[in-house]
C-alpha cells in the first residue's frame, strides 16, 4: 500500500512554542501551506504550489503544532475515492488530521478508521487558503482519537478572520464549554434518519440509545418528514457551486495545458477535459446543466434548502442536541458513480446542507451498539465537544 | 409608416474608490499592467473575496443620489461565462437582488418640456481584466492586464422610457452631474469611468408593441451615444420598411464612419448566487446615515438659487451643475457680494482665468474671500472695473489681499475733483468739436470725452465722478442711459 502521505514536510519541527507543542498534525493538499504542492488531488492543480499559508496553518504554526504533511485525498475533496484520511492516525504517524468535510467526508473517514471525526459550525473556521469545491457546504473537519486534541485545535483555529468574512460579526464561539449534567440534557432522535438502517444496525444503535438513557440523559423521540431531501438539495446546489467553483480551472496559470489546441476556447475544452477524473467530471457537468439548463430546479433547490434550514434549527430547539446513527465504517468503499457517492453520504450530509456542527463518534471496541453522530445548534461546536467527551467517558 | 424608439440606458459608472471592490489593491487601472495584483483579484487558489465597505458606501450615496431606494437585503450573484478577461469564469455582480431599486432623472424633452426617466435598479459589479491585443513581429498576441479586474463598478439600468436621442444625451449629461456632486466618480465616458450600452428598437408610432432590441455598444462620448442612435433608428427603420426582421444581437458604434457594425450574437450565461460573498443587509439607520452625507443635489441647489438670490434658472442652473462653482458663488454671497457681481465676475472673469491656467477652481489660490475683498472695493467705488480685472489676474500670482495690489501698484480709483478737473481740462482743450456735440444733446460725444479723460487717468479716475464733473462743466444734462456705459 502506498504511503497515507502525498507530501512531506522536508521540516516538521515546530518553530514556536504554544498550546499545541508537539502535536503533530497532518493536512490534506488542499490547504495552502507556503512552498508546498497544493493540488486539492486533482489533475486541474498539478504542479500548484501556495503562494501564503492558509489562516488555519497560520494559526496552527503559531500555536506550536508539527505539520507532518499532507495525506493523499479524492479529487478536491469530493467524496474519498482515493482518500487515504484517517491512515497516518492509525499508522500513528499523525495525532489529528484535517479533513475537508464537503458531504460527511471527514466523519465516514472517521469511523472507517475508528476515531473521531469533527466537523464544525460553517465560518466558524475560517476558509482563507483553502481550496474548496462547494464554497456554502464545505468546512475543516478534524479527525482524532482523542477529544482533547481536537477541543485544543479548534480552539486554536476557530474564530474570526479578517481574510474570510464568513462568520457574521458578533457571531463568538462560545469557549471555554460550561460542564455538561446529564440530566439537564435532552437528546432528540428524529426517526426518519433511522429509516435506511437494517434490523441489525437498528439495534446496534438502538443499544447507543440504551447506554446514554442510563447515563441519566433525557431521550426525546423527533420526526423531520423531509430528511430524506438533504441529499437531493446538497446535490443540485453542491453541483452548482462546484461547477462555478471549478470554472477558474482553465490551464492557464498552472495545471496541465493539453496540447493541439488552435485558439483559447479549444485549450479551455481540451485541457479541462484531460485535467479532472471521472467522477468529478460528472459532477461539474451535472452542475452545469443546472446552471443553464434548469435553473428552476436550482432554484426550488435553494427554496428547500431555506425550508430544511428552519426545520433543523426547530429540532435543535426542542432538544439540546440530536443523536443520529452512524454510517457503519467497515463498509466505507469507494464508489464511482455519483449515485453511489452520494448513496454513500445519505446520513451525513445534512450538516453540510445547514451548517450545524457534528461530532462522529466510533463504535465502542468490541461492544454490540453502534457509532454515532452528535449535532448542536449552530455555533455551539464547544458544547459538543464537551458533550462528546462525557459519552466516551461512559465508555470507560 | 412612421416609426418610433425605444430606448434603455445600461450605464457602468467606475467608483472612484481607493480599491478594488474584494481585496486591497489599489483602484488604479492605469498603472504598470499587472501591478496593482494579488491572488484575490487574480482568483489564485484558495482566495476568498473580502467585500469593501468603502465600495458600498460610493455604490450606495451614488443611489440614493439618483432618487432610488436602497434595498433593505441585496446580494451578489455569478454571471457564468468563460472568456480569457474572466480567468475564475464568472463576474461577481447582481443579478436577482440588486442594491437600490426605482429613482429617475428629470429632463426637459425635445420640445422643452419636462419628462422624468426612469431607472429601473442600480447594482454593483466587478469589472473585469484588460485584453490588449498586440503583434509580436507577424504574430498577434492578445495579453491579459488585471489591474482593472476587481475594480468597484455599477450599472445603472434605466427603463425603455427614451424616445429621441435628445433625451438619451440629457439624462447622461444630468446624471453625469448628479453622480459626480456625490463624489463617487468623475463620470468620464472618454476615460472610460462611465460607459453606456443603449437598447435600441423601434415600433410604428403610436403602437405599444414589444420590439426586438439591438444593443449597440463602444459609444466614448455623450455625442456618440445620440449620434449611435440616431443611426440605428434610421437602419432599424430601414429594415422593417424592407420587411427585414430586427434580430437581438451586439453592434459597436463606429466613431469615424458614423455607423454601428455588427459584433456578436448576444449571449446570456446563468446567474447564479455566489456563496462567498455575504448577503448585505442594510438597517434603516445605516441608510439614513448615508442619506445624511448626502450633498444637495443639484437640480434642488438650482431650485434654491432661484429663489434666495433672484438668478435666472439658466444661471442658477449653471452654477449648480458643479459642486465647486455653486459653492464658490455661495462663498462669495456670504461674503456680502451682491448676487448678480458674484454671478457675473465669476462666470465671465475668474473661471476663464481658472481654465485658462488649467487649474481647479477649488485649488486656485484666488479664494472666495479674496475676491470677495476685491469686488467689495469695486462696489465702494475705490477701484473701477478695469482695476478690479487687473487685480483680480495679479491674485493669482501673488499672496497679497488685494487692498495690498490696489495700495502698492496706484489702482486706487481717482475721485478727487480738483485732480479730476486737470484732466478734463486737457482733454477738452483737445477736443472742441465734441464739446460742441454734447451741447447739442449728442450721448455718444460725451461717452467720448469720458473715454479720453479716463485715457487720460491711466485708467484710474472714477468714470461716474468724471461723468458728473463734464456734466457740470458743458451743462449738459445727465443721460440716464449713460448710466450703463459703466461697467457694474
Amino acid at each position: 500500500m502506498d504511503s497515507a502521505f502525498a507530501h512531506r514536510n522536508p521540516d516538521a519541527s515546530a518553530f514556536e512554542d504554544g498550546p499545541l507543542r508537539g502535536v503533530r498534525i497532518a493536512i490534506q493538499p488542499n490547504l495552502s501551506v507556503a512552498g508546498w504542492p497544493t493540488d486539492a488531488g486533482s489533475g486541474a492543480l498539478a504542479g500548484f504550489t501556495a503562494l501564503e499559508d492558509a489562516t488555519i496553518v497560520r494559526r496552527l504554526r503559531r500555536a506550536g503544532a508539527t505539520l507532518c504533511g499532507a495525506t493523499r485525498m479524492s479529487e478536491f475533496g469530493f467524496g474519498l475515492r482515493g482518500s487515504q484520511a484517517g491512515v497516518a492516525l492509525q499508522q500513528q504517524a499523525a495525532d489529528a488530521e484535517l479533513v475537508l468535510d464537503l458531504m460527511g467526508e471527514s466523519r465516514l473517514a472517521a469511523w472507517r478508521a475508528g476515531v473521531c471525526g469533527f466537523k464544525p459550525s460553517y465560518g466558524l473556521v475560517s476558509r482563507f487558503g483553502l481550496v474548496g469545491l462547494i464554497p456554502s457546504m464545505e468546512c475543516c473537519g478534524l479527525l482524532s482519537e482523542n477529544l482533547h486534541a481536537i477541543r485544543d485545535i479548534l480552539n486554536t483555529i476557530a474564530g474570526p478572520d479578517e481574510l474570510d468574512f464568513s462568520l457574521p460579526e458578533g457571531e463568538t464561539p462560545d469557549f471555554p464549554p460550561r460542564p455538561m449534567d446529564p440530566r439537564a440534557t435532552t437528546l432528540g432522535t428524529v426517526t426518519e434518519a433511522q429509516r435506511g438502517l437494517s434490523p441489525e444496525q437498528e439495534g446496534r444503535f438502538r443499544a447507543s440509545l440504551d447506554a446514554l438513557a442510563r447515563a441519566g440523559f433525557s431521550l426525546r423521540n423527533l420526526s423531520m418528514p423531509d430528511f430524506d431531501l438533504f441529499p437531493v438539495a446538497h446535490r443540485i446546489i453542491g453541483s452548482v457551486e462546484a461547477s462555478s467553483c471549478a470554472g477558474r480551472y482553465d490551464s492557464v496559470r498552472y495545471g496541465r495545458r493539453a496540447p493541439g489546441a488552435r485558439n483559447w476556447n479549444d485549450m479551455y475544452l481540451l485541457s479541462r477535459g484531460a485535467a479532472f477524473g471521472p467522477l468529478l467530471k460528472g459532477y461539474l457537468i451535472q452542475g452545469a446543466f443546472f446552471q443553464f439548463e434548469r435553473y428552476d430546479a436550482y432554484e426550488d433547490a435553494c427554496r428547500i434548502r431555506a425550508r430544511l434550514l428552519a426545520e433543523a434549527a426547530r429540532l435543535t430547539s426542542e432538544a439540546d442536541f440530536l443523536v443520529l446513527p452512524a454510517t457503519d465504517g467497515a463498509g466505507v468503499g469507494a464508489p464511482a458513480s455519483l449515485a453511489e457517492t452520494y448513496a454513500q453520504f445519505a446520513a451525513t450530509a445534512f450538516a453540510n446542507v445547514v451548517g450545524q456542527p457534528v461530532l462522529g463518534l466510533p463504535p465502542p471496541a468490541g461492544a454490540v451498539s453502534s457509532g454515532i453522530q452528535l449535532v448542536g445548534p449552530r455555533l455551539s461546536d464547544a458544547r459538543l465537544l464537551a458533550l462528546g467527551e462525557q459519552v466516551l467517558n461512559l465508555r470507560k | 409608416m412612421e416609426y418610433e424608439a425605444v430606448v434603455g440606458l445600461e450605464i457602468h459608472v467606475e467608483l472612484n474608490c481607493a480599491t478594488k471592490m474584494f481585496c486591497d489593491c489599489p483602484n488604479r487601472p492605469g498603472d504598470e499592467p499587472n501591478a496593482n495584483t494579488c491572488p484575490v483579484c487574480l482568483w489564485f487558489p484558495g482566495a476568498i473575496p473580502r467585500f469593501s465597505q468603502e465600495a458600498l458606501e460610493k455604490a450606495s450615496l451614488l443611489c440614493l443620489g439618483l432618487g432610488g431606494e436602497l434595498q433593505p437585503r441585496s446580494a451578489f450573484d455569478q454571471k457564468v461565462y468563460y472568456y480569457p478577461d474572466l480567468p475564475k469564469g464568472y463576474q461577481l455582480s447582481q443579478a436577482h437582488l440588486p442594491l437600490s431599486r426605482g429613482g429617475g432623472i428629470d429632463i426637459l424633452d425635445d420640445s422643452g418640456k419636462p419628462k422624468t426617466l426612469r431607472i429601473r435598479h442600480v447594482h454593483m459589479e466587478e469589472d473585469v481584466a484588460k485584453l490588449v491585443h498586440e503583434m509580436e513581429g507577424r504574430v498577434p498576441v492578445s495579453l491579459v492586464d488585471f489591474n482593472r479586474a476587481g475594480a468597484p463598478l455599477v450599472e445603472i439600468v434605466t427603463e425603455p422610457d427614451f424616445r429621441t436621442p435628445h433625451e438619451a444625451m440629457e439624462f447622461l449629461k444630468a446624471l453625469r452631474t448628479q453622480v459626480r456632486s456625490v463624489g463617487s466618480s468623475d463620470c468620464s465616458m472618454e476615460n472610460g469611468t462611465m460607459r453606456v450600452d443603449a437598447n435600441i428598437s423601434v415600433r410604428p408610432r403610436g403602437t405599444e408593441q414589444m420590439a426586438t432590441k439591438v444593443e449597440v455598444k463602444n459609444m466614448n462620448s455623450i455625442r456618440h451615444v445620440g449620434d449611435a442612435i440616431v443611426h440605428e433608428i434610421s437602419r432599424q427603420s430601414a429594415c422593417l420598411q424592407a420587411g427585414e426582421p430586427v434580430v437581438l444581437h451586439t453592434r459597436l458604434w463606429d466613431p469615424d464612419k458614423k455607423v454601428t457594425l455588427p459584433m456578436r450574437a448576444k449571449f446570456e450565461g446563468p446567474c447564479v448566487p455566489d456563496p462567498t460573498v455575504p448577503v448585505i443587509e442594510l438597517s434603516r439607520e445605516w441608510i439614513d446615515r448615508m442619506r445624511s452625507r448626502l450633498p444637495e443635489m443639484p437640480a434642488r441647489r438650482a431650485q434654491r438659487l432661484v429663489a434666495q438670490h433672484g438668478l435666472t434658472p439658466e444661471e442658477a442652473g449653471f452654477l449648480s451643475a458643479e459642486a465647486d462653482v455653486a459653492g464658490f458663488f455661495e462663498a462669495l454671497t456670504r461674503e456680502g457680494v451682491a448676487p448678480r457681481t458674484a454671478m457675473h465676475w465669476l462666470a465671465t472673469q475668474l473661471l476663464p482665468a481658472v481654465k485658462e491656467r488649467g487649474q481647479e477652481l477649488s485649488r486656485s489660490p484666488v479664494t472666495a474671500p479674496r475676491l470677495a475683498a476685491l469686488l467689495r472695493m469695486l462696489s465702494r467705488d475705490e477701484i473701477n472695473a478695469n482695476a478690479a480685472r487687473d487685480v483680480l489676474l495679479r491674485l493669482f500670482d501673488t499672496d497679497e489681499s488685494p487692498e495690498t495690489i490696489v495700495g502698492a501698484r496706484g489702482f486706487r480709483q481717482v475721485s478727487d475733483p480738483s485732480a479730476l478737473d486737470a484732466l478734463i481740462e486737457t482733454v477738452l482743450a483737445a477736443h472742441p468739436a465734441a464739446i460742441a456735440d454734447v451741447r447739442r444733446g449728442q450721448a455718444k460725444a460725451m461717452g467720448f470725452l469720458i473715454g479720453q479723460v479716463m485715457q487720460a487717468s491711466h485708467g484710474k479716475a472714477n468714470p461716474k465722478k468724471v461723468r458728473d464733473l463734464l456734466a457740470s462743466r458743458l451743462d449738459a444734462p445727465l443721460n440716464p442711459a449713460g448710466q450703463n456705459a459703466v461697467e457694474p
